[in-house]
């Protein structure tokens, strides 16, 4: 029996929005916060060794993303990442009439530093997408104009799941001489990501989405392509990022991603598994239930589901009560019940969109846990349903 | 000043702001009965000082329904 007083005995199905960090990261990160604390630019053989734990991690993080060592940069996660290329690139064509393209659905630490830049008077174009959360590629040809230098575009949607034609995008922007970068956070680890079959110049990932720790990420960069530095000070991260290493979460990302890109095919089939079982025991009892988003070109474990006359907040907080996190994009955090951007974007009405939840299973869930979820959130909506 | 609100299940008068606000995150904002937190916590099938733990986090949270 759960007890919200306690919080023994939960199901987390969020994973979304955070991982549980593997054992093996665990295991692998905690030497470097207790007994092998050295600073990665020291010259003695405590930092050395620190400098060779980052290294491997660096190596790692190519190796699971077709990319070269050299290519990757770590950061504190992936709105740094974001924010890094976004800002950067523009600055590349500082003094210059630009444009740059992204998509209406981006994370908002996409979205908010394309705004900003528009105070700056860098023109973007916010790209529709259609009803299944598709970004579709014949758009962004059409929207591409003589001074595009950039393009920006999701790999997956942290909201809905939807994957992005990201390959045919970067095919078509390859040699035009415009950068293209992917925010890749909800995809790294989960999906197969390979930097040269997807033609991307950039992608962004964060560790913790994938079951290492937080406060790292990383920006893939390609060595062909510049990008001014994001912190000046010393030499750490190739220049681009001065300031003392975080040893231990890019340790743990490095193990966390290898062991993920490794497993990436058994967990997709029983993540897919698990949301087929929720999503039919759910419709079993709640016929008119729909699914946001695209169902096939979808993450594995992730899974949007809109209910009629039922707000998405109360079925989150009435999980809550039984133990259950899933997630909303609309609940009031404090004076804010805006509705989700994505969720409008696929031509949702305001309550429509405010009706949705958010599912997304990660590696520890169990077939076990999906059935329990999917008749949990069925009394959950038969309660709110039976007093309003 | 007091409201007029009362517990559609017990007829409780005078619902506190908390009970109002609580009654709003579980079931939605526009609904037009609700429960004391005796009441609601038996709809629920949970404890009221679970109801009560909820309550103290969306304080916490700066939610302003409460």
């Amino acid at each position: 029996m759960y007890s919200v007083l306690t919080g023994e005995t939960m199901i987390y199905a969020d994973n979304a929005a955070t991982t549980k960090i593997s054992d093996k990261a665990f295991e692998k990160m905690l030497p470097f916060l207790q007994e092998q604390y050295g600073n990665a630019s020291s010259q003695y053989s405590l930092g050395i060794k620190a400098k060779r734990a980052v290294e491997q991690a660096r190596k790692q993080v190519a190796e699971a993303i077709g990319a070269q060592p050299a290519e990757i940069t770590f950061t504190s996660g992936g709105s740094e990442a974001n924010n890094w290329v976004l800002q950067g690139v523009t600055k590349l064509f500082k003094g210059e009439d630009i444009h740059i393209i992204t998509s209406s659905i981006e994370h908002h630490s996409v979205l908010n530093v394309c705004r900003a830049l528009e105070t700056e008077n860098i023109k973007v174009t916010y790209l529709p997408v259609n009803k299944n959360g598709l970004v579709l590629v014949d758009d962004v040809i059409s929207a591409v104009k003589p001074n595009t230098k950039f393009v920006s575009i999701m790999l997956a949607n942290n909201e809905i799941g939807t994957i992005q034609p990201i390959a045919e995008i970067g095919k078509y922007l390859h040699g035009k001489g415009i950068l293209f970068h992917t925010d890749a956070v909800q995809a790294v680890g989960h999906i197969p990501v390979d930097i040269n079959k997807l033609h991307v110049d950039f992608l962004s990932a964060s560790a913790h989405k994938f079951n290492g720790a937080k406060g790292t990420g990383f920006l893939y960069k390609r060595a062909s392509v510049d990008l001014p530095n994001l912190v000046f000070g010393g030499k750490q991260e190739h220049g681009y990022r001065a300031g003392t290493e975080n040893v231990a979460g890019i340790v743990a990302a490095g193990y966390a991603i290898e062991e993920n890109v490794k497993e990436m095919r058994k967990t997709a089939e029983r993540l897919q598994a698990m949301v087929q079982t929720t999503v039919s025991e759910i419709r079993e009892r709640i016929p008119d239930v729909w699914i946001n988003g695209n169902a096939e070109l979808r993450l594995p474990g992730t899974v949007n589901l809109g209910f009629n006359g039922v707000s998405g907040e109360s079925l989150m907080n009435i999980l809550d009560l039984k133990g259950v996190c899933v997630s909303t994009s609309s609940a009031c955090n404090s004076v804010n019940d805006e509705p989700s951007h994505v969720l409008l974007a696929l031509g949702l009405s305001e309550e429509q969109a405010k009706s949705a939840i958010r599912i997304s299973y990660g590696k520890y869930n169990t077939i076990e846990e999906a059935e329990y979820i999917a008749s949990a959130i069925c009394d959950a909506y038969s309660k709110i349903k039976s007093a309003i | 000043m007091k409201n007029d609100i009362r517990c559609f299940a017990c007829g409780k008068a005078h619902l506190t702001k908390d009970e109002v606000g609580i009654n709003k995150k579980m079931l939605g904002r526009d609904i037009k009965q609700f429960y004391c937190l005796d009441c609601f916590a038996e709809h629920l099938d949970v404890t009221t000082d679970e109801l009560l733990a909820k309550i103290e986090e969306f304080k916490e949270q700066g939610c302003t329904l409460f």
